[in-house]
């Protein structure tokens, strides 16, 4: 009942239905921290602490970009991805089941100290949307809109505003590959010129847009402002739902290390991507959801003890996106802890002899304070 | 006046300092004993002990101790060899990047291991080694020469003697070669725990440039056994 390797060969779409573990089977103590549920839909209280299984397949369509580094790397080692169920994405996911689509959406904001599981949160959060069938704009992380930009154009469409057309066009390519019928089935309401000669006409499938915004880097980013709009407007109707999922929100309303050639400092607002996605995630659309992550690790001109929403956010973000539902991430507690420890024994990632003992494992949870970063940090060479 | 007595105080300050002043000196005087780090010795109940152990627990209360250095650590991963290595790699003093390198290093072989482990068929499974502390100590097993030469000056020429090499020397000069090689012969923009995990699982398999090397000192060594008489000692 326990053994992953029967459980589920499945679809990505298809919802399925397993009987969530229970009893110790004999024999197999270390199988008690894996359950063979792979729906998020289905995951409850009885299941925290436990690591569930996504098919590679699914990982692949779900998540082209979004997920940890780290994790990728853990994934490609151990041949399968398995994501701890904890408290706040269960929290999350319970908030999500029980909104009324008719109001306007909420905006849930996870925050907590750094390596503590935000970004593994809001992944679980996105696979769950996806196996339900929403549309899921995922930004896999904000601050890479706002730093290190090679390019920067000016734009055609507004005076004062910067293009950027390789971050716009990597996003649009990643965004394209996990919504691919969305974008067939939903249509565009206006004319919209791009250049000259180019155009898209009325009542066109999206999916046209996201082919101009790849063939034309110039027009990317104007691309991506369309399709945020076009998704904005037409939510309501209730054809589709939306998630927007937005790593790293702090960096909309922060400062960034751009420059124009004049050496003159660029704010946020006078990019075309950021302002787009300020005006997404502000709560005057209806149909869907906003779950977004603070992350302290990718900021710009923050201190590193900085994890709290009013820090991270400042003045101008917290005044933007209040009010928000926040959602605290911690460290593992004690069960979470030994079902980390017993996933890595049985994937034979502790290979050290001493991490077998009682007293290897003291350690490492002392050396760690049981935050999950820290912990896989240190397990890595033992 | 002052003239004799300062020529008799220089001849008394010669006399009473020594010929040969030693260049490394610890500040701790005579009395000072080791500091004791491992968790075991001290959960032992008082009457295992051995007689030698009662006495030295007995000066333990009365001798000063000396300060435990930074390198040694209670923790139960810690690793000698690995810390020798560690510090051999580490350049203007940069222990903590050293020590960043080594555990990526010692992450990049599991990895690897780890992969080809899991696509291995059933049969084969066995023997692969996922350790990567077994793979490093066997790869500078392996590495380490058993003969070594010298360079003996007599009558004007110096030749390459054959020489036995002490335990010491040996893992000294196998982490000193493992170190140059990756050091020197790579592309230069590969990184240090990539190109280092290469070397170490080629030298596990008996195989790469530092056993090469190994075999041709051992080859000059075969080949100037007629000098080996010139050694003395």
């Amino acid at each position: 009942q326990l053994d992953r390797g029967c459980a589920l060969h499945t679809a990505a779409r298809a919802g399925l239905s397993s009987v969530p573990s229970q009893d110790v089977p004999a024999g197999k103590p270390r199988a008690v921290f894996h359950t063979s549920e792979s729906d998020p839909a289905k995951h409850t209280e009885q299941h925290e602490g436990r690591l569930y299984n996504i098919p590679l397949e699914e990982v692949k369509a779900v998540f082209p970009h979004g997920l940890p580094r780290r994790f990728q790397q853990q994934i490609q080692t151990f041949n399968e991805a398995r994501v701890m169920v904890r408290k706040p994405a269960l929290e999350l996911l319970a908030y999500l089941k029980g909104s009324n689509f008719s109001h306007p959406a909420v905006r849930y904001v996870i925050y907590g100290e750094r390596g503590t599981g935000k970004t593994m949160t809001l992944c679980h959060v996105v696979h769950y949307c996806s196996r339900q069938g929403w549309l899921v704009l995922h930004i896999p992380d904000a601050h890479l809109w706002v730093k290190n930009c090679k390019e920067l154009l000016h734009s055609a469409y507004k005076k004062d505003r910067l293009d950027q057309p390789l971050q716009a066009s990597v996003w649009l390519k990643n965004f394209k590959s996990s919504n691919e019928r969305f974008l067939q089935e939903i249509k565009t309401q206006k004319k919209y010129m791009w250049g000259k000669h180019e155009s898209t006409e009325e009542g066109r499938p999206l999916g046209e847009v996201v082919e101009q915004g790849l063939a034309r880097a110039r027009s990317a980013s104007d691309a991506v402002g369309v399709v945020l709009r076009e998704l904005k407007q037409q939510s309501h109707r209730g054809s589709f739902r939306l998630l927007v999922a937005v790593d790293g929100v702090n960096a909309l309303w922060g400062r960034t290390t751009l420059s124009k050639e004049d050496k003159s400092p660029v704010s946020p607002e006078e990019l075309t991507l950021v302002h787009n996605l300020r005006k997404m995630v502000r709560n005057d659309w209806s149909g869907g959801a906003i779950v977004t992550t603070l992350s302290q690790t990718g900021s710009l001109f923050k201190p590193s003890s900085a994890y709290t929403p009013q820090e991270l956010l400042g003045k101008e973000g917290f005044d933007a996106l209040d009010p928000f539902v926040p959602i605290p991430v911690p460290n593992y507690s004690p069960r979470e802890f030994e079902s980390c420890y017993g996933y890595y024994l049985e994937r034979r990632w502790l290979q050290h002899e001493k991490a077998l003992t009682e007293d290897g494992k003291a350690e490492l949870q002392f050396l760690s304070g049981s935050n999950p970063r820290q912990l896989d940090r240190l397990a890595g060479p033992l | 006046m002052a003239a004799p007595s300062a020529a008799g105080l220089g001849r008394r300050l010669r006399a009473w300092l020594p010929r040969i002043m030693p260049v490394r000196w610890s500040r701790y005087d005579t009395s000072y004993l080791e500091p004791e780090v491992k968790k075991e010795s001290y959960q032992k109940p008082v009457e295992e002990l051995t007689e030698e152990e009662r006495e030295q627990m007995e000066l333990k209360t009365v001798r000063p101790i000396k300060a435990a250095p930074p390198t040694v650590s209670s923790s139960v991963f810690t690793d000698p060899m690995i810390s020798k290595f560690t510090n051999m790699m580490m350049r203007s003093g940069n222990k903590v990047l050293a020590r960043s390198l080594m555990s990526q290093t010692l992450e990049t072989i599991k990895r690897k291991q780890l992969e080809k482990y899991h696509k291995a068929p059933e049969n084969e499974k066995e023997t692969i080694e996922c350790n990567p502390y077994v793979i490093f100590h066997q790869a500078l097993k392996n590495c380490q020469p058993i003969i070594g030469l010298s360079n003996i000056t007599k009558g004007g020429k110096t030749y390459q003697v054959p020489v036995p090499l002490t335990d010491n020397r040996k893992r000294f000069l196998a982490m000193k070669w493992l170190i140059t090689e990756c050091r020197e012969n790579k592309h230069r923009r590969t990184l240090m725990p990539e190109k280092l995990s290469q070397e170490l699982l080629l030298a596990f398999n008996n195989e790469g440039p530092v056993i090469k090397k190994k075999h041709v000192l051992h080859k000059m060594a075969e080949a100037n056994r007629a000098y080996a008489h010139f050694r003395w000692w």
